[in-house]
């Protein structure tokens, strides 16, 4: 059953864009992990949710577990992100790394499995509870409540989307990375360490996997599959923006969280999953290169 | 070397049928085996242990009390991996051993119809925990369930909402699996047979949904002054819970068994205080809960739940039918069984129908910040 028009449509409407908008940025911030590997390596890390579920069991270890002030266990999550996403290169990357996409990916997906089980072996597969940054669970302005948590995600998402700007638009730096997804032979022949870029890139890409997971876990809990749930969504979201495009994520996680939720609320809530997909197969069919991406046929 | 064709098909039929023969001597040993499927290992592994402890207390109890037929009681446990395959396979083992007379299948629906064909085929008693209501009701004659069916909880979610509380406006939320749609649906039809009482809002979601707000603002918009749900994932529930009352619902709220499990309040913490649960099993229910919990409790050192004190009723009922009966004939077993009226059990009280059911009613529990408090107990008329 969906909500009718009556009475309090504004504010329901208000409300739901909030969520969605909410629920969007989460998906944004995983997609842009899977952008920026698929960009540097032409690869999809499949392993991108499950970044962000080992980084929320980080998260529960350090502040929940050891009892840690809650911003030094973020940076310790972090550095352990950092840390697991450079073993990642190391281990499933950089070993394949001469052969075709097709071993790459499959060894990605072959990690996640390992991650989500290793963490299953070793912390069980109950759910656990993760407090959110603030005291205050949220705010309500007039007929609109503001989740908190939500509120952060938004702002952290802006920040890290305007940071990413700059780093790849205004830095040596970015121009090397961005050097060595357009080209590795290039960029080599240019004396750009090329497998330094790479390991930074998956660095990075964990990192922001790893942001997304602690952000969220404290509205969704931390569970083995929450990884997964995303990765899925920010997946679809990243061919709606167009594969390899920045800014195209951003927007495609944004209007996915915005679209599902509508649909819920007005078309059907069981269904809410498939709206999302809906508009996935929608993109693929009319317009496959996404909103943003350039109709280019060479890479893979 | 070479083997004739005769000495190896000779050698080959004597060691096909040595384990049977090894079977058949050990028939005539010192104990009655009772075989157990259990989650030792996959993502129910830890209340799999549960269920051994409490399987456990009652075999105990029943060899200090003389044993079965003068033998003392063994369970043999094996892994079912939390699959389907794996309680299959579980229970093919078990059943190759032709000395045990009896089993204990799985707290899940899911798995108890997987193994259900089998179950046909060895001919033999099958105690059960799934609560699914089509499980005792398929024409498999061997299941025999120590839980109240789902069916159960509709009618005395919608009895406790409507007669206790006063409340007949209802919201119905459930999950679109098997287990929810079953769920949603009893308490439809018990609503439909009270009178005065109305849904207001039916809404299913699917499992692992990350966000609830078009559920919670249906539910406002619908009127409704009383809600009942049957939630599958504690970590749907948290994020239903939470949000319900972010956005400021404050209905009394009766939910299915999960809203008083350990994780779901954990994870809702607050959000799910002042909220009503069906239960099958409440430590305050009876004095048999009462006494299964101080025995469960100093050997597993945490409270007890509805995975332990099943297997402590399946073990404690089935040896007493056995005992009954006198001897460990599968169907001489079955209808002592069925023959079992007014038995206080952990979980309550036992009496068996037809079809193998025998609990036919629900503790009603309240959430009392934090804590779990029992209310009363509703026994369904049917």
């Amino acid at each position: 059953m969906a909500i009718g028009w009556p009475q309090g449509a504004m504010d329901l409407v208000l409300q739901l864009l909030f969520t969605g908008l909410g629920i969007g940025a989460v998906y944004a911030l995983v997609a842009l992990g899977f952008v920026l590997i698929f960009r540097a390596t032409n690869v999809v890390n499949f392993a991108q949710g499950e970044f962000s579920m080992v980084a929320a069991y980080l998260m529960v270890v350090f502040a929940v577990d050891l009892q840690w002030p809650y911003g030094w266990s973020f940076l310790a999550a972090l550095a352990g992100m950092a840390l697991l996403g450079a073993i990642f290169n190391l281990g499933v990357y950089y070993p394949l790394r001469n052969r075709t996409f097709l071993p790459v990916i499959i060894a990605t997906i072959g990690a996640s499995i390992f991650l989500a089980n290793t963490v299953l072996a070793l912390y069980g597969p109950q759910p656990q509870v993760l407090p959110g940054w603030f005291e205050t669970p949220g705010i309500q302005i007039g007929p609109v409540y503001l989740d908190s948590q939500y509120l952060l995600i938004m702002g952290v998402t802006l920040v890290l989307v305007a940071f990413n700007f700059w780093l790849f638009e205004h830095t040596l730096l970015g121009k090397k990375l961005q050097a060595t997804s357009q080209d590795k032979e290039m960029a080599a022949l240019l004396g750009i360490p090329v497998a330094t870029m790479i390991m930074l890139t998956f660095v990075y890409s964990a990192l922001l996997g790893g942001v997304a997971g602690i952000l969220v876990a404290p509205i969704l809990f931390v569970s083995i599959q929450m990884g997964s749930t995303i990765a899925l969504k920010a997946f679809a979201a990243t061919i709606i923006g167009g594969f390899g495009d920045v800014k195209g994520a951003i927007i495609g996680g944004l209007a996915l969280g915005v679209i599902e939720t509508f649909g819920a609320a007005y078309i059907s809530v069981p269904y809410k999953d498939g709206f999302a997909f809906l508009v996935l197969v929608a993109f693929l069919i009319f317009r496959p290169q996404g909103i943003f991406g350039e109709r280019v046929a060479e890479k893979a | 070397m070479s083997i004739s064709r005769r000495r190896f098909s000779a050698a080959l039929s004597a060691s096909l049928a040595l384990p049977t023969l090894i079977g058949r001597a050990s028939a005539q040993g010192a104990t009655i085996k009772i075989g157990m499927c259990a989650p030792v290992t996959g993502p129910a592994a830890e209340s799999g242990r549960y269920a051994q402890i409490g399987a456990k207390l009652a075999v105990d109890a029943v060899n200090k009390a003389g044993g079965v037929l003068g033998k003392q009681v063994e369970i043999i446990v094996e892994d079912d991996q939390t699959t389907n395959p794996g309680v299959v396979l579980a229970f093919s083992k078990l059943a190759s051993q032709t000395d045990i007379v009896a089993f204990l299948g799985s707290i899940r629906s899911t798995q108890v119809h997987a193994m259900s064909p089998d179950v046909l085929k060895v001919g033999k008693p099958v105690m059960i925990g799934g609560t699914d209501p089509a499980l005792t009701h398929m024409g498999n004659q061997w299941l025999f369930r120590f839980r109240p069916n789902d069916s159960y909880s509709g009618k005395v979610i919608a009895d406790y909402g409507v007669n206790t509380l006063g409340k007949k406006k209802w919201a119905i939320v459930h999950s679109t699996d098997a287990f929810g749609t079953a769920g949603g649906k009893a308490l439809t039809e018990a609503l439909s047979k009270i009178n005065g009482a109305s849904i207001a809002l039916d809404q299913g979601y699917a499992n692992q949904s990350q966000d609830f707000t078009p559920v919670v603002l249906a539910i406002k918009q619908s009127g409704a002054d009383i809600l009942g749900s049957y939630f599958t994932f504690e970590n749907d529930l948290g994020v239903f819970a939470r949000q319900l009352r972010q956005l400021g619902v404050t209905i009394p709220y009766v939910g299915s068994p999960s809203i008083v499990n350990i994780t779901a309040l954990k994870l809702a913490g607050p959000a799910l205080y002042g909220t009503f649960g069906v239960a099958d099993y409440a430590e305050d229910s009876s004095p048999g809960s009462k006494a299964f919990g101080k025995i469960y409790r100093e050997v597993a050192k945490v409270a007890p739940d509805n995975q332990s004190s099943w297997p402590y009723d399946a073990i404690t009922i089935l040896c007493m039918a056995i005992n009954k009966a006198g001897k460990t004939d599968p169907a001489a077993i079955r209808e002592a069984i069925l023959a079992v009226k007014k038995h206080p059990g952990a979980e309550g009280e036992y009496n068996f129908d037809a079809n193998g059911d025998g609990l036919h009613g629900y503790n009603i529990v309240k959430n009392e910040n934090g804590t779990i408090v029992f209310d009363k107990h509703i026994e369904s008329a049917s």
